[in-house]
């Protein structure tokens, strides 16, 4: 694979910049909203670490993850941060506990997307989805084929 | 007033007509225009926001009215033609009449999954994909795909199980609805709890763009919501006295149902309510 000469990868390890400015926001909405926020760093549980699971329609619980790994030939990466107000994950209740996800294949990002079972879908695979990013990078790649993502300049949305 | 027909049933004649209808819309740019629209209005059962297409009550009576526009502007093209539907309970081969050279082309090839037999091969100069998704602009398929985690199509008795629930559909009016015949079509898998199941098997079975956020670039896309529609026929003859649910808005209403469209309450983009779509009798009828 020739994955260090991808004109659209992003560097090895970097993060993008819609990253920083998401949680940013986010940071920024609460704040102004008077609700002290913590934000809590993820590490990698290893694979098949699921989300807790959640508590109930429409509120689901926030996963943690992050992973980096070599998937037929693809390098694959993604983490999912989560912002919980200061009272603790237990106060999230209502919806405040946001997960801000991330995908990238080959360097190039992968939209994914969450339902109400706290599972997660990608564009690729937008019928089916996993309890964990891991599982949806994987199930993207299968997906895929030999196919790349597309550049996120051409991204409709 | 206009007939839609099982795919297998047409003549030759009539997939030409189809697939010229197509290909006239994919030239003059109205095709990609629909691939949009489905992607537009694909909202997640996560999001603070009106979902009118999927995870969803209104996903039958939203997808009816999408495939009409599309009829609609097929129509334009050849006032002949109208949407087929694909049983495929019945035609489940890979070799089906369905995807032969004079219709829709077949599976993907071996490696790059490329469709190369039929009107929707990239090399026959017409159809080009890539709406976003990969940065391939050939069509792709790869039925049941097979490999790591291979996928059947429905069968009928998958369908005739949706079919008996005589509930449309239940709260909380999204994904993980366990009962009820919408999702039970709509075929979302919850997480252990089931599986996924029938609309979204079969959009999994194709693979390619089927499988993913552009899903009309395959247009088999069309022959399988034809037929989606027509289930929803089947249900509602099968259950009479059963109503679109919900109905409606409570006075209060809860958090599951804001962002639902109820039995009165204008859809985007077209601001008609799934009440004006429950009965398509004079508009078209399935053979």
């Amino acid at each position: 694979m020739s994955r260090t000469t991808d004109p659209g990868g992003a560097p090895r390890g970097a993060r993008g910049p819609s990253r920083r400015i998401v949680l940013r926001t986010a940071f920024t909405a609460a704040v102004a909203g008077g609700t002290a926020v913590i934000l809590l760093p993820l590490r990698d549980h290893g694979p098949g670490t699921a989300p807790a699971p959640a508590k109930g329609p429409g509120h689901p619980a926030a996963g943690t993850e992050e992973f980096a790994e070599m998937y037929r030939g693809r390098e694959i990466r993604g983490s999912v941060t989560v912002l919980v107000p200061a009272g603790g994950p237990g106060a999230a209740e209502g919806g405040a506990a946001e997960p801000v996800t991330e995908i990238r294949i080959d360097g190039r990002p992968l939209h994914v997307m969450r339902r109400a079972d706290g599972t997660y879908l990608s564009d690729v695979t937008h019928y089916e989805s996993f309890p964990t990013l891991r599982e949806t990078a994987r199930a993207a790649v299968d997906e895929l084929g030999t196919a790349r993502l597309a550049l996120p300049a051409s991204h409709h949305r | 007033m206009y007939t839609r027909k099982n795919q297998r049933d047409l003549t030759r004649t009539e997939k030409r007509r189809l697939v010229d209808a197509i290909l006239k819309l994919k030239s003059s740019g109205r095709y990609d225009d629909f691939v949009v629209m489905h992607r537009e209005y694909y909202v997640m059962d996560t999001e603070n926001r009106p979902r009118p297409a999927h995870m969803t009550s209104s996903f039958f009576p939203w997808h009816r009215r999408y495939l009409l526009e599309f009829e609609r502007a097929l129509q334009a093209v050849d006032p002949g033609v109208s949407v087929p539907y694909w049983d495929w309970t019945r035609d489940r081969s890979t070799t089906s009449s369905l995807w032969a050279e004079d219709f829709l082309g077949g599976n993907g090839r071996p490696g790059d999954r490329r469709v190369t037999t039929g009107p929707f091969a990239f090399d026959a100069g017409n159809w080009k994909v890539g709406a976003g998704v990969t940065d391939q602009n050939w069509l792709t398929r790869n039925f049941g795909r097979p490999g790591n985690n291979p996928v059947s199509l429905p069968t009928a008795d998958d369908v005739a199980r949706a079919l008996k629930d005589p509930v449309y559909d239940t709260e909380p009016w999204n994904s993980i609805s366990t009962e009820g015949f919408r999702n039970r079509i709509e075929g979302w898998g919850i997480h252990r709890v089931r599986t996924v199941g029938n609309h979204n098997q079969v959009h999994q079975w194709v693979g390619g763009p089927m499988a993913g956020a552009a899903s009309p670039e395959d247009p088999v896309f069309w022959l399988h919501h034809s037929f989606i529609d027509l289930l929803w026929d089947r249900w509602q003859k099968a259950h009479p006295k059963s109503a679109y649910l919900p109905g409606r808005k409570p006075a209060a209403p809860g958090r599951d149902r804001d962002y639902v469209f109820g039995l009165d309450d204008p859809m985007p983009p077209w601001n008609v309510t799934p009440r004006k779509l429950l009965d398509h009798s004079k508009v078209y009828r399935y053979a």
